[in-house]
């Protein structure tokens, strides 16, 4: 008899309006939700704030107006009586929400979405405001469930508002995380598929900013889940920002959230008209070196390029070739060193010319680029197997070495020619010291500076047989050919065989064992082509006609292969997952920071030699190897041997343009340090035990080069 | 000798064809560029091709049966019908599953089977992505997410299936049909007057990056 009663008295219960500043509110697993109001009693006339109450169980998160790549904002639709009018939802600063690959810009935990609302002037006192408001919104873990529900407040109405106790502190708080105007200048810009932003002020500095995210009022101008690379110096912060989908708006608007050096989080309203891309003003910023001293480490970065392990069959080959011009004529010697410079600085040229257009199509390329497609590692094996085989006599070029007049004519020219060509292509994979920051000052430039940084750089690898051009009588100093020439030559074979298997060995990673299948049958392809070719030169007649049609269909047989290359699958166990090691991703790398633990971040590739020399020598060794386990270094490697956006980002906004790339993040948070690009276990134990306040230093444009 | 030396040419120059760009650097696909390529197998178990539609218009939808955003367009007929207004006028619609075994939307080919003849959709074939591949080629971010490429292999719109990003079934009739003039524009070979639009809707669920 008592059950019936109690039901209805507890049914009356739930559906009475609240009296006090909380409407009664509407429940899931998932969330708790209510019509909060800062006061307990209104009065006539004078705006108030009232707001949606937000208690998500963990995990579950709601949405940002720019709810990010997925989701939608919840949406409060408000009656109000007669007169009262009310303002929009004022916005708390969100969160990155990562999700996979994606990211969401919302809330976790507790939140209040505040609004004001002003009653008419002409309530009297003792009647009472009633608001009702009906809501709804998309709350997501894994999976998104829509919910809804409806509010009533009702407030009395006094001659005086009274703060509600239990309501106003909430309020306090929540008027903390709105977003406060920007006290500094705000200026933008992007070009293709980059830009940044620079906020200038006083109170700006390394130990002031530790964290700061662009959160972009429109959907879809920006990359929602890019990396925003973050640049701090004293005065002035750069956020870099990645494009979206969308056109760019007249005026680039959002929310900047700032975490300070005391972790304490604060936002900003920005609004800036996109222009050109802004760049800090100090020395540390990536388009930091000017001209001038861009060129002369390009041309020094070049000179060093020939000590480095891609270039020596070539070398190889071009001491060969000054080995049979001893003897020659000044005018010989002279066209063959012009000829190769020629090669060198035209195909430098070509190259900053084709990553210039890639960019500015809004691609990625970065430096080694060509080392991320299976066709191209493979054509460039083929044709070392083929000077190879022309190095151990299998066929000849230009008639055979030791022949007086072998050199005649301008088939040796163009030979030299292709050389440089050849050189510089191969060479690539290879980044020299001061050629990093010289590449990255080169890209930031104008499309001229940009050439003529290459440019440079072409000239300071030919350099040294440039100076044959200069001095031909240098020639005469090398001894006469002779018997030991023809042994030279075919030595030297070997260093070209050793370069094919270098680069299969960069083909097994880029396609697995059905594309390295393709490549080896190209190879024999290619030493058939080169028999039949070398027994045409010998024939007369029908032999030769033969033997060239052998060479001619040996060609073709391999460039069929081609297609196989470039559709064969990557191999499904990511390439170079360093032992001990996780692939490289943001929220990864954000992660371990949230922990404290300081982050090594190591940008590699299968093709970089010079990365994979870094590796073994300094980062596989135990003594770095204990330092890492004992400081509890997080160790992320990003692989970047097909190429990625991502990755390619991160390198540019430190300035690089290529792997390797070494950042060591310290633990206390701040920017990362950059460590040169030839690494010892010296440098890396030194740059764990550097404190963490060296934020700021980015050092792409300073003058170690490592 | 001259032809041995225009070989080594010949080969050089071949050597730059790997210049030429490939998609797997850019960011996103674009507006008109090729679209990206894929090869998925589909309720049938038989494997299909962005090229073996040369020659057509073709509409991709992502899906996930289970999301609220995808259930409005389905449980109002909406997404059947403008599926079978495709199918009148010989366009290609490609229902596109891109949830790993284990997250919402993961269909086996019986499932998708039984889903479409249950909900009486209309798409030519229901691809079944689990590796999530072509999502990231295509950069996906939701369910639906639309996009429309022409019979050239170009990609002429991608973004929302209407203007109104909400999961409630009244917001359909007063929502602009974004995809659909879309499709309609590239099938009679008019331009698209938004070829980028916001897509709303649930997140893909993507399978770990291989």
């Amino acid at each position: 008899m008592f059950r019936p009663m109690l039901l209805t008295a507890a049914i009356l219960a739930l559906a009475a309006p609240a009296w006090a500043g909380e409407s009664a509110p509407v429940r899931s697993e998932r969330a708790t939700m209510t019509l909060a109001a800062e006061m307990a009693s209104v009065a006539p006339g004078q705006p108030f704030r009232i707001g949606l109450r937000q208690r998500l169980a963990p995990g579950w998160h709601t949405y940002w107006t720019n709810p990010g790549d997925a989701g939608t904002p919840p949406e409060l639709a408000l009656t109000l009586p007669e007169g009262a009018t009310a303002g929009e939802i004022q916005w708390p600063a969100p969160h990155r929400i990562p999700f996979g690959p994606l990211v969401n810009y919302g809330y976790e935990g507790n939140t209040l979405l505040p609004l004001t609302v002003t009653p008419p002037a002409g309530l009297q006192p003792g009647q009472s405001f009633t608001i009702q408001a009906q809501g709804n919104w998309l709350i997501c873990e894994q999976v998104c469930i829509p919910e809804e529900g409806s509010f009533t407040l009702t407030l009395p109405v006094e001659a005086t508002a009274r703060p509600d106790p239990a309501m106003a502190p909430l309020f306090q708080q929540a008027e903390a995380e709105l977003p406060r105007p920007t006290p500094w200048q705000a200026t933008a810009g992007f070009q293709g598929q980059q830009g940044a932003l620079l906020l200038s002020g006083e109170d700006i500095s390394p130990q002031s900013v530790k964290e700061a995210f662009f959160f972009p009022a429109e959907w879809g101008v920006l990359d929602h889940a890019g990396a925003q690379p973050l640049q701090v110096e004293a005065g002035a912060l750069r956020i870099g920002l990645p494009r979206g989908a969308a056109e760019l708006p007249a005026q680039l608007a959002g929310v900047v959230a700032i975490t300070d050096g005391a972790g304490v989080r604060s936002a900003y309203t920005v609004s800036a008209t996109p222009g050109p891309v802004p760049a800090l003003p100090g020395a540390a910023g990536t388009s930091g070196l000017p001209l001038g001293q861009a060129l002369l480490w390009a041309a020094l970065g070049g000179l060093i390029l020939n000590l480095m392990p891609c270039v020596f069959p070539i070398l190889a080959m071009k001491a060969l070739a000054i080995a049979r011009l001893s003897g020659a004529a000044r005018a010989e010697v002279r066209g063959h060193a012009a000829s190769y410079t020629a090669g060198v600085v035209l195909s430098f040229l070509l190259l900053g010319g084709v990553l210039l257009a890639l960019r500015l199509a809004g691609q990625s390329a970065g430096w080694g680029f060509q080392f991320t497609s299976p066709v191209f590692v493979a054509l460039t094996g083929w044709v070392m197997l083929a000077v190879g085989l022309n190095l151990s006599g299998v066929f000849h070029f230009g008639g055979p070495v030791g022949a007086g007049g072998g050199l005649a004519g301008r088939g040796g020219h163009l030979g030299s020619f292709a050389t440089g060509g050849l050189a510089v292509l191969v060479a690539t994979p290879c980044t020299a010291p001061f050629m990093a920051a010289a590449i990255g000052a080169a890209m930031a430039l104008p499309p001229a500076g940009t050439l003529a940084v290459f440019g440079a750089m072409g000239l300071g690898m030919a350099a040294p047989y440039a100076l044959l051009a200069l001095f031909p009588g240098l020639a005469n100093r090398l001894p006469r050919p002779g018997l030991w020439m023809e042994r030279l030559k075919q030595g030297l074979a070997f260093p070209m065989y050793g370069a094919a298997l270098w680069l299969l060995w960069v083909l097994a990673q880029l396609t697995g064992p059905e594309g390295l299948a393709a490549a080896l049958a190209g190879g024999l392809a290619i030493g058939f082509g080169a028999w039949a070719l070398g027994s045409a030169q010998g024939a007369r007649g029908r032999g030769r006609l033969l033997g060239r049609g052998g060479a001619a269909i040996a060609l073709l047989l391999a460039a069929a292969l081609l297609p196989r290359l470039h559709d064969a699958p990557a191999p499904t166990a990511a390439a170079s997952a360093e032992a001990g090691s996780e692939p490289w991703s943001e929220a990864g790398v954000a992660a371990a920071r949230a922990a404290g633990r300081p982050v090594f971040v190591n940008l590699t590739a299968a093709w970089c030699i010079t990365c994979k020399v870094n590796e073994r020598v300094a980062l596989s060794t135990d003594a770095v190897r204990g330092a890492f386990a004992q400081r509890n270094v997080a160790y992320f490697t990003g692989d970047w041997t097909r190429g990625g956006e991502e990755i390619a980002t991160l390198l540019r906004a430190h300035g690089r343009e290529g792997v390797p790339l070494y950042l060591v993040y310290p633990a206390g948070g701040g920017a990362p340090q950059v460590l040169p690009q030839i690494l010892t276990e010296s440098i890396v134990l030194r740059a764990l035990e550097a404190p963490a306040t060296t934020a700021g230093t980015s050092p792409a444009g300073q003058a170690t080069p490592g | 000798m001259p032809f041995t030396l225009r070989r080594r040419a010949l080969l050089a120059t071949a050597g730059a064809l790997p210049f030429l760009p490939r998609p797997s650097w850019a960011v996103a696909p674009s507006i008109g560029a090729p679209a990206p390529a894929f090869s998925l197998p589909d309720q049938d178990g038989k494997t299909h091709a962005l090229a073996d539609f040369r020659g057509r218009t073709v509409v991709l939808e992502w899906t996930n049966h289970d999301c609220p955003f995808v259930r409005k367009h389905y449980s109002s007929g909406n997404m059947q019908r403008f599926q079978r207004e495709a199918a009148e006028r010989g366009i290609v619609w490609l229902s596109i599953a891109s949830s790993p075994p284990g997250e919402q939307g993961h269909v086996t080919p019986e499932q998708a089977r039984a889903l479409t003849s249950e909900r009486e959709a209309a798409p030519a074939a229901v691809l079944l992505d689990p590796r999530s591949q072509a999502a990231r080629a295509y950069g996906a971010t939701t369910t639906p997410h639309m996009y429309v490429i022409d019979a050239e292999g170009v990609l002429r719109y991608m973004g929302g299936i209407d203007s109104v990003p909400s999961n409630k079934v009244e917001d359909i009739a007063r929502a602009a049909p974004l995809a659909r003039d879309a499709m309609l524009a590239v099938a009679e070979g008019r331009p698209v007057a938004q070829a980028v639009t916001r897509n709303y809707g649930c997140a893909i669920k993507y399978a770990p990056a291989a």
